[in-house]
């Protein structure tokens, strides 16, 4: 292993307490990342499906990617897998990530990733420094939220350590540098559907309900910290294709079209700009403030107030909670979401359900769930805090409201009809809607197709939705489809990849097919193998160059190469993360998937859309329109799913992979298993 | 390096001699503490033993986002590898803590009185005449007895232990970057300058307020960092919501998205 790599995967088990490891070099097919971690999970576990996600046979995996610790470009992010105690109806082997320093120490302390098996007797936390991992009592830690955990398990790594000073961490070796730290808040300790695992005060990995999983193995943390290096195979390549990948950044010195898409959000989403994500630091008068970015990022979409609330948050660590009229009592509403280690994502639906409940009278003082939450103070920061607390501990309702709004509706015996109706859009595998699922094809069918919202802004969110949403975009809408059609290798040339229209090119087209194709391979490989960032790659086009062509499909093989010395291209990182996709997607069929199960809502197929802004190609000609009015065909929506399974190498009756594919894709043994499940497409 | 081209006020001491007159590690402590005073005391009162460097590096604390991809360029182009702890400029970080205190940068300030420079017992640190004057470490010379690094005068000390190598090293303003097709020292480029996607890290030629202990973190944001609604000061407005203030139309302000 040429670079990138450590060589080994640390492998600690709760219920025996032993800790081994994993060469890394077993997996390094799959990549880094996601495609490790499902292998590792299959490999251990996959022949035991279905069983719980708080069984203590469940895994918590973080692999790190090649490009974990280096210099590479929006590449710190944490891949987190396991069995997913918030989706719905079946706990799917799921994903979630979260920026900031994790994988980077994890990697200077020498490891490639982390795989945690079994269930602790008591509390505890894993201790990571180096060579050196232990498993520690987590007494005194347990019960603390997620800011005070971090703060007192560095302590206990590190007491020498004072800000600004250098510290021997071991062997004669120093460091600068806080222990990263992840763990879960009082939500997760009480197995909260709705967990979340913290890093710093901000990063959250939101879905799934991985928090939970922490506290079902009486795990509170792992803390990692490291003073060793990473190997880079070609030094000089890599410094070159940093410095090259500088004409692709938002200059803030001296922008292009500065002045183009007004505010700050938009040209943070458009531009990359700085700061942009955290939306509760816009208005007059501004508190100062710094960009804040994870390690080696180039954009630091988040910020560090001067009054350190809403720090590291960003995008809906910073809109879940509203305080009517106070910016300040939102930031700490916010903030308090963050403590408890509430899945931000989730947190919503399950709040406005429970309103909903409230106002139907079936939630309240005397009602079916009985309640002292304020439900009459929605908008205070008295009612907001109330919730949480009562979600986070489990306290009176907020036991039933900790199980997700989709085990509760089921509990209550109208799951089908408020979710059909679209009271309660809970749209893929009991997550709240993220965008028009009528419209935005990739988004919808990426995530149907999938275990869990796609949440991939970069793919076409970003660049183009909000692009014609700035009413002035710098791209005719046949100028975006012509470059991401030459973007979008292996399936380069094909201009209708995004054509939004309900036409014969448009969402149910053999060309949506391959763009739906296209962004799972591209999550599953550059981005869940890679460790990518997806508020940064892909980039398919920006604005920061004369041309409007962004990086992709250029510098992922280029970074990749550089790192590891190997010798990929673009399209070889795709049939890899179509492989990761199909081994996904066995893992799912052992769990119960079938074809029949991947569908909308009725709300979907009846309720028009008020639209979403695209490229449609309309009476032969491009524009951004944003189809309001329309809604899903369910025949075509089926027809789609049956080219989408064929295209994919999976049974179209079924969607199973099938023998061929797998083979092909050397999964034999995956086959195998399948074979003896009877779920072999 | 020929010693010509080194400063000849340094000790003249060989790592054979040094390490046969008991040991590096016992006489590092007993030269801090016998010879260091005297150097000390000469700078006050004979402050222009060396020639001055040509070259710095400034830097805007509150422009830097905290990436560490600085740290991991230096590390990249002097060793081959990317490493924090072996980074010569070093990005330190509070998540937690209060703008702008929440962050520190220490590159070297390639002293003025270099006590890196008359402190090193075998004469391993020295002032580079043939580049610029940059206050560098031989590595060949270096034999490891750390007394660069505790008599550093700055908190965090700048000379940087390599645990690996079993040496000190400094920045040398990238005069030596074998893993870099650039030019490095001064009038070249610098890594970590050239890495910085803030711009947060400038190379200067002058030498910055030596008096004021923050004279190296300078103000390097203008008017298009304001409008990312980054301010220093809660009565700053950025000049774009100034001029929708005062009834400009032209720039719009879109809704939010998720």
């Amino acid at each position: 292993m040429a670079g990138g790599y450590s060589g080994k995967i640390l492998r600690v088990n709760l219920t025996t307490k032993q800790i081994g490891t994993i060469d890394t070099a077993k997996y390094e097919e799959f990549g880094g990342g996601h495609g490790i971690g499902s292998a590792i999970f299959f490999d251990l576990v996959g022949d035991q499906l279905p069983f719980p996600a708080f069984d203590p046979r469940n895994l918590i995996i973080m692999i790190a990617s090649p490009f974990s610790g280096t210099s590479v470009p929006g590449s710190g992010r944490c891949e987190v897998q396991g069995l997913g105690p918030m989706l719905y109806p079946i706990e799917w082997f799921g994903h979630s990530n979260f920026g900031g320093r994790f994988t980077a120490q994890l990697k200077f302390a020498g490891w490639d990733g982390i795989v945690v098996e079994g269930a602790a007797q008591d509390p505890v936390w894993i201790n990571i420094v180096n060579d050196k991992v232990s498993i520690e009592s987590a007494r005194g830690i347990w019960g603390m939220d997620t800011w005070d955990t971090q703060d007192e398990i560095s302590r206990r790594v590190l007491p020498q350590l004072k800000h600004g000073e250098w510290a021997e961490l071991s062997n004669d070796a120093n460091t600068t540098q806080v222990p990263a730290v992840v763990c879960c808040g009082p939500a997760g300790e009480n197995k909260s559907r709705l967990g979340a695992l913290l890093h710093g005060p901000g990063s959250q990995a939101a879905l799934c309900g991985f928090g939970g999983v922490f506290g079902s193995k009486n795990l509170k943390a792992i803390s990692a910290i490291g003073t060793g290096v990473v190997p880079i195979a070609d030094p000089k390549a890599l410094m070159d294709a940093r410095l090259w990948f500088r004409q692709f950044l938002w200059d803030v010195d001296n922008p292009r079209e500065a002045e183009r898409f007004g505010g700050v959000f938009p040209y943070t989403l458009i531009g990359g700009s700085p700061s942009g994500g955290n939306i509760l630091n816009r208005e007059l008068p501004l508190t100062p403030a710094r960009a804040a970015a994870c390690a080696s990022c180039p954009r630091g979409c988040r910020m560090r107030l001067s009054t350190a609330d809403s720090n590291e948050s960003v995008c809906a660590g910073t809109m879940m909670i509203n305080v009517d009229g106070s910016v300040k009592f939102t930031r700490q509403g916010n903030d308090l979401m963050q403590k408890y280690g509430l899945g931000h994502w989730q947190l919503r639906p399950t709040m406005n359900y429970a309103m909903l409940l409230y106002k139907e009278g079936v939630l309240g003082k005397g009602k079916q769930i009985e309640s002292d939450i304020p439900f009459d103070r929605e908008g205070t920061f008295d009612y907001a805090a109330a919730i949480m607390r009562a979600i986070a501990l489990r306290e009176g309702a907020g036991n039933e409201l900790a199980e997700g709004a989709a085990r509760l509706a089921e509990k209550l015996g109208r799951y089908k009809q408020d979710v059909d109706s679209g009271k309660l859009k809970l749209t893929y595998w009991g997550l709240e809607e993220h965008y028009d699922t009528a419209i935005a094809a990739e988004w919808a069918f990426g995530s149907i197709l999938g275990e869990r919202d796609l949440m991939l802004h970069m793919i076409a969110n970003y660049p183009i939705h909000w692009m014609a949403m700035s009413g002035d975009p710098y791209l005719t809408a046949e100028e975006t489809a012509k470059l991401y059609a030459d973007a979008m290798v292996p399936y380069q040339g094909d201009v209708f990849m995004v054509d939004y229209s309900d036409g014969p090119t448009g969402i149910y087209s053999d060309s949506t097919v391959k763009l739906v194709a296209w962004t799972k391979h591209y999550e599953k490989f550059w981005i869940g193998a890679g460790g990518f960032c997806g508020w940064r790659w892909p980039m398919c086009i920006t604005n920061n160059t004369a041309d409007r062509r962004g990086p992709t499909p250029q510098a992922e093989p280029r970074f990749w190469n550089a790192v590891t010395g190997k010798n990929i291209s673009f399209a070889d990182g795709m049939e890899i993360g179509h492989k990761i996709y199909t081994l996904d997607r066995a893992i799912w069929c052992l769990q119960g998937r079938h074809r029949d199960m991947e569908v909308f809502p009725d709300y979907a197929y009846e309720e028009k859309t008020s639209g979403y802004d695209v490229p449609m190609y309309i009476d032969g000609k491009w524009q951004y329109a944003n189809g309001a009015g329309r809604t899903l065909d369910r025949g075509k929506v089926e027809d789609f799913k049956t080219r989408f399974y064929k295209f994919e190498g999976y049974n179209p009756e079924n969607g199973y992979p099938t023998r061929a594919t797998l083979e092909k894709t050397g999964l034999t043994r995956v086959a195998d298993t399948l074979q003896s499940k009877g779920k072999l497409g | 390096m020929s010693e010509k081209q080194q400063s000849g006020v340094n000790k003249k001491m060989s790592r054979r001699n040094f390490l046969a007159a008991g040991g590096a590690a016992v006489a590092a402590d007993a030269l801090i503490i016998a010879s260091v005073p005297a150097p000390l005391a000469a700078q006050a009162s004979a402050p222009a033993r060396y020639p001055e460097s040509r070259g710095y590096l400034v830097y805007d604390s509150k422009k830097c986002i905290g990436c560490t991809a600085c740290m991991l360029s230096c590390s990249l182009t002097h060793y081959g590898y990317q490493s924090l702890s072996l980074a010569r400029i070093q990005i330190m970080q509070d998540s937690f803590g209060k703008f702008p205190n929440d962050l520190k940068i220490s590159p070297c300030r390639q002293c003025k009185y270099p006590v890196c420079v008359t402190s090193c017992p075998v004469g391993a640190v020295y002032v580079d005449e043939a580049n610029g004057n940059v206050r560098r470490i031989d590595s060949k010379k270096c034999v490891g007895c750390k007394t660069c690094i505790k008599m550093c005068p700055q908190q965090p000390h700048r000379t940087i232990w390599n645990h690996i190598e079993k040496k000190s090293s400094k920045c040398d303003l990238c005069v030596d970057t074998p893993h870099w097709n650039e030019k490095g020292g001064p009038g070249g480029k610098q890594a970590c300058v050239e890495t910085c996607p803030m711009k947060a890290l400038k190379f200067v030629a002058e030498m910055p307020d030596q008096k004021e202990t923050d004279g190296y973190d300078v103000n390097l944001r203008n008017n298009h960092w304001l409008n990312l609604g980054l301010v220093d000061n809660s009565k700053v407005i950025p000049p774009r919501q100034a001029a929708e203030a005062a009834g400009d139309k032209t720039t719009k302000i879109n809704g939010n998205a998720e």
